[in-house]
């Protein structure tokens, strides 16, 4: 019985392995209980909305990855794109528009703003561009608190219709884990749509850009198209993540797209891990999730700090990420492994 | 007579007031080997430059007959266009992707291979998947033929610098190449790594029908693989000529070794 179970297991982890798209499906399975755990009275509806926002965090810093981690770009400006994705989806279904083309329209558009910061990264670089990129999130704010369309404080959104049939209004505490869920899944795809780009012809396009541009455009990559491919997917993802902060707290404030958030983004590729998607989420986990969830309990504002020597000691040891320390305990066991055959087999000898 | 396959027609190229290569002609037979020779800042990698158009702003002309038989003017084509007409090269410094595995950054090569778009790969397509595995698998043959296939999966990073010079080699026979422009090959490798870099350039010559145009300060290694040779000094033509011819050339001793006086 052990022993056929045992197998049942071995058989799920080895196909878990070999189909990353099934992982991220378990992963967002097992990320969607937490939906559930109010209702029996587990966690606090409060917490549920933490863990809502790493996951909106999550599919922010994932575009962040995509520039930073594999492109070799930076930019400060994302915050206002994920405002873009808010206020944007907030002013469409104000006009009445259904959902699904409200958040098409609202991607389309910040897309396009995404492209041509991609064209003016053409001209400039590094600190450069980061400086740029800080001044249009900067003006992405400044248009949101001034221009009349985003209500000037922000846009109350209320109740959402998907597909034309099901209204969720998180007012209502299971229509909140409904959303919930919704925002898990446009996550685990997002997870999908990553990973398909960057095992692709595109993400070895965009490392060669970033490691090597003259090997790059003499394989025949065109800096030029995936400068701008970099950029729109990050926009994309950044606008994505908007738009689930809008259907999920069905409000999209003006003001609250700082410089702060942006920062707070790279962090999370940072800390989290470079070129990894989970260790993105676990950087969104790191950086929003435990101050939030634990240490803010305990010590109050003064939480910060520990999350700030938290990053630095991430950077001293594991400068690629802390998910990078997933590899070194395999290393250790594989070594303990190795130690323990070879001690066996002396032993064996012996005899 | 043998086709060209690449004709320099008293190219020029001008940095500031410093002619880096002047008014320099000269060919590269099809399924020929020729060595760019001259000593150091004769501007050798600057013709390697100007032939892969990053630098579009010489004077004179490139004509390069591509697969079709087409004899083109180089000036025509952008530098990511170099490629689709049969042109590959290499570098004077390895330029791989460190943190992308070995057949990764292999199959970088047949980036303009790919008929399928972004969107096809976020959703996976049939299509996609197929052309994925089938450039795949040529990259894996490609690797088979460079004696590195068993170490396919690891990272570039890391590895020694013979393999790492494999590396490249191989990702330029992924883009179907007619003419390869190697910089610098032998640099930095042992005398074994040497004798088996030439014996895979006289295979890349058999099996894949390529000319191979190389840079290469080690003459033993030019004289062994080169049909021709052909040496510059200060941007200027020197001589032209086999081996033999090249090395008991006045001029040439005289550039290398200077003049008696």
């Amino acid at each position: 019985m052990m022993e056929k179970l045992r197998g049942i297991l071995l058989g799920f982890t080895r196909s878990l392995k070999r189909h990353p798209h099934i992982q991220f499906m378990v992963f967002g399975a097992l990320l969607s209980i937490v939906a559930f755990l109010p209702h029996i009275g587990i966690m606090n509806f409060s917490t549920m909305s933490i863990i809502a926002y790493i996951v909106i965090y999550t599919v922010v810093a994932l575009g962040m990855n995509i520039l930073l981690g594999f492109s070799g770009l930076i930019s400060l400006g994302t915050a206002g794109f994920i405002g873009a994705g808010a206020l944007g989806i907030g002013v469409f279904l104000g006009l009445g528009l259904p959902f699904e083309l409200a958040a098409l329209l609202t991607v389309i558009i910040a897309g396009g703003i995404g492209a041509l910061i991609g064209l003016f990264s053409l001209k400039v670089d590094g600190i450069y561009l980061a400086i740029a990129t800080l001044f249009v999130g900067e003006i992405l704010r400044q248009i949101y608190t001034q221009v009349a369309i985003f209500g000037g404080e922000g846009i109350n959104i209320g109740g959402v219709k998907f597909l034309g049939l099901i209204e969720l209004n998180q007012i209502r505490q299971w229509n909140r884990s409904y959303l919930f869920i919704i925002l898990v899944i446009v996550m685990v795809i997002m997870m999908m749509v990553m990973h398909n780009i960057i095992k692709s012809r595109t993400g070895r396009a965009l490392m060669a850009m970033s490691r090597s541009d003259s090997a790059a455009q003499a394989m025949g990559v065109s800096i030029l198209k995936y400068r701008l491919t970099a950029f729109i997917l990050a926009t994309v993802f950044a606008t994505i993540g908007g738009i689930l902060y809008g259907i999920y707290f069905q409000q999209a404030p003006t003001r609250a797209w700082t410089l702060n958030i942006s920062l707070i983004i790279i962090a999370m590729v940072v800390v989290g891990g470079f070129k990894s998607i989970y260790g993105t989420f676990l950087g969104a986990f790191v950086i929003h999730g435990i101050p939030n969830l634990w240490l803010k309990e305990l010590f109050d504002d003064v939480s910060y700090i520990f999350s700030g020597i938290l990053i630095i000691v991430v950077i001293l040891f594991y400068p690629n990420g802390f998910v990078y320390v997933w590899v070194d305990i395999k290393k250790a066991y594989y070594k303990y492994k190795l130690k323990y055959a070879q001690k066996k087999k002396v032993t064996a000898d012996e005899e | 007579m043998k086709n060209k396959v690449l004709e320099l027609d008293r190219v020029t190229m001008q940095f500031g007031g410093l002619k880096a290569v002047n008014e320099l002609s000269f060919s590269v037979d099809e399924g020929e080997i020729v060595g760019l020779i001259g000593p150091n800042g004769a501007g050798k990698t600057t013709v390697f430059n100007c032939v892969t158009q990053f630098y579009d702003d010489y004077q004179g002309n490139i004509f390069f007959t591509n697969h079709q038989n087409e004899r083109i003017d180089l000036r025509s084509k952008k530098v990511t266009e170099v490629i689709d007409e049969g042109i590959v090269r290499t570098f004077q410094n390895v330029e791989l992707i460190p943190d992308l595995s070995i057949l990764d950054n292999v199959m970088i090569g047949a980036h303009n291979q790919f008929k399928t778009n972004i969107f096809a790969h976020i959703l996976r397509t049939k299509k996609a998947k197929q052309e994925e595995t089938m450039i795949r698998e040529k990259a894996m043959e490609v690797l088979e033929f460079m004696n590195i296939l068993d170490i396919k999966d690891q990272f570039a990073h890391g590895q020694p610098y013979g393999i790492l010079k494999k590396i490249e080699i191989a990702r330029t026979l992924m883009a179907n190449p007619k003419l390869i422009i190697l910089d610098e090959p032998a640099a930095g490798l042992n005398d074994k790594e040497t004798d088996e870099l030439a014996e895979i350039i006289n295979n890349i010559r058999e099996n894949y029908n390529a000319s191979i145009l190389l840079i290469e300060h080690d003459m033993g290694f030019v004289m062994e693989i080169c049909d021709r040779v052909c040496a510059i000094n200060f941007g200027q033509y020197l001589a032209m000529g086999s081996p033999k011819e090249i090395q008991s050339h006045p001029d040439v001793q005289e550039a290398y070794l200077g003049k008696d006086e």
